[in-house]
C-alpha cells in the first residue's frame, strides 16, 4: 500500500485530490483517519491452490434472512453468510445507496458468485470457501464497524480456511 | 458525519446539526432533496387520514406504551421510507 492510497488527510497524499474535503463538506467529521499502517498479506501459494472468500458491501443476502437495515440513520453492523453454492434466484438485495436495477437482472454484476464458481471450476483458483460474506456500506461509526463487523467477518473467514480474499465495495 | 460529531451536537443542543444529518440521510447526501423527502413523507401520511377511516388506535397506543424509545425511533425512520415508497416517487438508487 502506498501513501497515496493509505492517507486520508489532505496533506498526506491521495488518489483523488480534494475528495476528502468534498466529502467532509457534505458529511462533516465522517472521514476515517486511519493512521495505522496495515501491511498487505503476501500470497504464499499459487492462485490455483488458493481457497477464495468473497467479502462484499453489496447488501446481497439469501432470501428469507433478516433484511439489511437500510433505514437506520447510523447504519447496520450485521453481516450475512451467503453460501458460495447459492443460486442467483435464491438471493436478493437490500441496499438503497447504489443503483440495484442492473444487479436485480443479473446479480453477478455486483456479486459475481457464478463467475467465481467458474474460476474455481476452471482451476484458476483452488476453490471457494463454503460461504461468502456481505454487509451494507452505510455505517457511520467506523470504530464500531472495526470492533464488531470487521472482526466477526475476519474470524469467520479465518475459520473457513480462506487463503485469499476478494473484497469489493458496492 | 461521524457518530461523535452527532453526539457532540446532542450534548451542545445543536438541533440544526442533527436535522441536517437527517436531511442528508433521507436525501442521499443532498440536504435540499432530504428536506423535500421529509415533506413528501408527511404529506403522504396525511392523505390516508383525510376521510377519517377507522384506524387501529389500540395498536398505536399499545406500541407507544410498551416499546422503548429506540425501537419507536427506528420505526419512525421506517415509516418515513414507507410513506416515501407509497408516494411512488422513489429517489433512491436501490431498494429497501
Amino acid at each position: 500500500m502506498t501513501e497515496a492510497s493509505s492517507g486520508s488527510g489532505s496533506g498526506r497524499g491521495q488518489l483523488r485530490p480534494g475528495l476528502w474535503d468534498t466529502v467532509n463538506e457534505r458529511y462533516p467529521g465522517s472521514m476515517i483517519d486511519k493512521m495505522d499502517f496495515v501491511p498487505l498479506a503476501p500470497v504464499r501459494k499459487p492462485l490455483s491452490e488458493c481457497r477464495l472468500v468473497f467479502v462484499s458491501t453489496s447488501g446481497v443476502q439469501p432470501k428469507g434472512t433478516m433484511p439489511f437495515d437500510t433505514v437506520h440513520p447510523v447504519g447496520d453492523y450485521s453481516f450475512r453468510r451467503v453460501p458460495s453454492s447459492a443460486r442467483p434466484e435464491d438471493l436478493e438485495i437490500h441496499q438503497i445507496k447504489y443503483p440495484t436495477m442492473g444487479a436485480n437482472r443479473d446479480i453477478n454484476v455486483i456479486f459475481p458468485i457464478e463467475r467465481l464458481r467458474e474460476l474455481a471450476d476452471e482451476g484458476v483458483i483452488g476453490g471457494l470457501t463454503e460461504n461468502f460474506y456481505t454487509f451494507i456500506g452505510y455505517n457511520m461509526d467506523p470504530e464500531r464497524l472495526e470492533r464488531t463487523l470487521a472482526a466477526e467477518i475476519a474470524t469467520a473467514v479465518s475459520e473457513e480456511g480462506a487463503d485469499i480474499a476478494l473484497a469489493a465495495p458496492a | 458525519m461521524s457518530l461523535q460529531y452527532l453526539k457532540d451536537a446532542v450534548a451542545a443542543g445543536d438541533r440544526e446539526k442533527l436535522i441536517r444529518y437527517v436531511r442528508l440521510h433521507f436525501g442521499d447526501g443532498n440536504e435540499e432533496v432530504g428536506r423535500k423527502e421529509i415533506d413528501k413523507a408527511w404529506s403522504e401520511a396525511l392523505k390516508p387520514l383525510l376521510d377519517v377511516p377507522p384506524t387501529d388506535r389500540e395498536f398505536i397506543l399499545e406500541t407507544i406504551r410498551t416499546r422503548d424509545a429506540a425501537t419507536l425511533a427506528h420505526l419512525y425512520f421506517h415509516l418515513h421510507f414507507y410513506f416515501v415508497q407509497r408516494s411512488g416517487e422513489w429517489i433512491h438508487d436501490g431498494s429497501l
